[in-house]
């Protein structure tokens, strides 16, 4: 069982709970299991890491929240005596903009487009999170072919952030070549995203029907996908021979799968870990579905994972594109301003798994929880960081594939 | 398979480019040929530290028009802000501003975002670009050419 949320709920604490493919809330004086990972989530807008490092010679090297290291708003608390980190903690309160105060008391299309923006590179996972916890709370289910856009969404949405990390990674380790050559295919990908959805982020694509005449030609996004995999295929090819890169990413930042377990981290960091778990799996649409593993526990094994579910997810694509091209797409009724109760919903984001649990009433939204895969990866890199060094930053932070923006809403 | 540098001279990515942009004025004559740039992140929602990446793809080549980014303030001759500023940014934003040498511009992009707070109530100095609706790599660089003067 993995706990993704601590939260108050009628003046009692509750918690979000996923045991496998069942999502739940408890009361926690009901529940008798203790979770490594409940300080973590307790605290996650205040600080995340492994706590301040005292003693002779020790400092603490401030790292943000204006760097040119992280374009990302956010601290570092990095305690080292000059050379090998002792502990890292991380401030994420520099990003914090409230969206889930913002979303409580909105009716749910408004509450949809603050959920998309908690995060661009992951407005996709998040709007399908948030859209699946208000069909769980209103019962309903919504017609085939919507579902399968949003798998071809979602896997357009992994493609670029996966693009986006080894790109990142690459550029630490001044592959110049292969940097330049991933941001092309980088961009390339945010291309295709418009096209099919009218939007580089694939921001308001996302509704409980998506008509399937309205988004871009779907033999035009087929033909795109190909050529970005076939063209990723020999980048990657060359970039595993580049012995000056791998070096820079083998046996760095390891996390054993038991540490990524405790912490309740998801995604490739896990899948990294030999442990093949991967929500899609839950997903009938997904077929043939294998979760792509490692076993290195290591920053090069997170890139390998990313790179190879980057030519898988090009595979879904190609697959859903053939089912929508031939099935007929019926529209549900479905009136969303009457919907009342709880709901949890979850998408496998590029990063990991997000969890929304919400409450409804007459269709606005009276509670909302939001579990982003962001705060997981952050302590999973402060704890992985400690006993490296700082030149070792660029690859560990940049490998697990996180931001500020998911963690600090 | 080819040797890694011969696969990267053989492909060419970058694209003819076409400005197109409004509401912009030349920053000053000096940085006609040379513009380094500075991104701040004051609270957006990534997209725009995502367009950062893509604006450095092959595709737009932006060393071609003398466009570099620095990694610090002091080296920069225009700071970008990327997004709305949350409250915990307004000092580190103003810090920023402090550290860069004369003369200098401000180009602030909000992207349409739907927090923060409002940039004008901070009354930046050198404000030569203040774009509300959302841009993608491609505009971002069009309101680049217009400050050079190109």
């Amino acid at each position: 069982m993995r706990l993704l949320g601590v939260f108050e709920k009628d003046s009692k604490e509750m918690l979000l709970l996923q045991d496998k493919n069942t999502f739940f809330i408890q009361d926690r004086d009901s529940i008798n299991e203790s979770f490594d990972n409940y300080e973590l989530l307790k605290n996650r807008d205040k600080y995340i890491g492994n706590g301040k490092t005292e003693g002779s010679g020790v400092f603490n090297f401030r790292y943000g929240p204006v760097t040119g290291g992280v374009s990302d708003a956010g601290v570092f608390n990095i305690y080292t005596h000059g050379e090998r980190i002792l502990s890292v903690n991380i401030d994420p309160s520099y990003k914090k903009r409230g969206i889930e105060k913002l979303i409580i008391g909105n009716d749910i299309q408004t509450s949809l487009m603050l959920s998309q923006s908690i995060c661009s590179n992951f407005a996709l996972s998040h709007s399908n999170a948030f859209l699946t916890a208000v069909e769980d709370a209103g019962n309903f289910s919504i017609d085939t072919t919507t579902k399968r856009i949003r798998i071809i969404a979602a896997e357009l949405e992994r493609i670029y952030n996966h693009l986006y990390v080894i790109a990142r990674l690459s550029k630490g380790a001044s592959q110049n070549v292969l940097t330049s050559h991933l941001e092309g295919l980088f961009e390339e990908s945010l291309r295709t995203n418009q096209i099919f959805s009218g939007s580089r982020f694939l921001k308001n694509l996302n509704g409980f029907f998506i008509d399937k005449n309205t988004i871009g030609s779907l033999n035009e996004i087929k033909n795109r996908t190909e050529k970005i995999k076939k063209d990723f295929k020999e980048l990657y090819s060359h970039s595993l021979e580049s012995w000056n890169f791998i070096d820079r990413i083998y046996n760095t930042a390891v996390l054993t799968g038991k540490h990524a377990l405790s912490i309740g981290v998801t995604g490739p960091t896990l899948r990294a870990c030999s442990i093949a778990e991967d929500s899609r799996t839950y997903n009938k649409l997904y077929e043939n579905f294998h979760p792509i593993t490692k076993d290195r526990c290591d920053a090069l094994s997170r890139m390998q994972v990313r790179a190879e579910e980057i030519m898988q997810s090009c595979e879904i694509i190609e697959q859903q594109i053939d089912k929508i091209s031939s099935e007929e797409q019926h529209k549900k009724d479905i009136d969303i301003s009457k919907i009342s109760g709880m709901g949890i919903g979850y998408c496998e984001s590029p990063t990991g798994l997000v969890a929304y649990f919400i409450e409804l009433k007459k269709g606005v939204v009276e509670n909302v929880y939001i579990s982003t895969p962001s705060v997981f990866g952050f302590k999973a890199f402060c704890d992985s960081f400690v006993g490296y060094i700082f030149t070792d930053f660029s690859f560990s932070y940049d490998s697990f594939g996180i931001n500020f923006a998911d963690c600090s809403r | 398979m080819k040797s890694w540098a011969l696969f990267g001279i053989t492909r060419k990515l970058t694209e003819k480019f076409d400005k197109s942009d409004k509401d912009t004025k030349q920053l000053n004559r000096i940085f006609k040929n040379s513009l380094h740039i500075y991104p701040i992140d004051v609270g957006n929602s990534g997209d725009l530290n995502l367009e950062m990446m893509a604006l450095s793809a092959p595709q737009y080549n932006i060393h071609r028009f003398g466009i570099f980014f620095t990694d610090s303030p002091r080296h920069a001759d225009i700071l970008m802000v990327l997004g709305r500023p949350t409250k915990a940014m307004i000092e580190p934003l103003k810090e920023t501003i402090n550290q860069l040498p004369e003369p200098f511009g401000i180009v602030v992009f909000e992207n349409s975002q739907l927090t923060g707070i409002d940039i004008e109530t901070l009354k930046l100095p050198n404000v030569v670009a203040h774009i509300k609706e959302e841009v993608d790599a491609k505009r971002i660089l069009s309101v680049l050419l217009d400050i050079m003067g190109k």
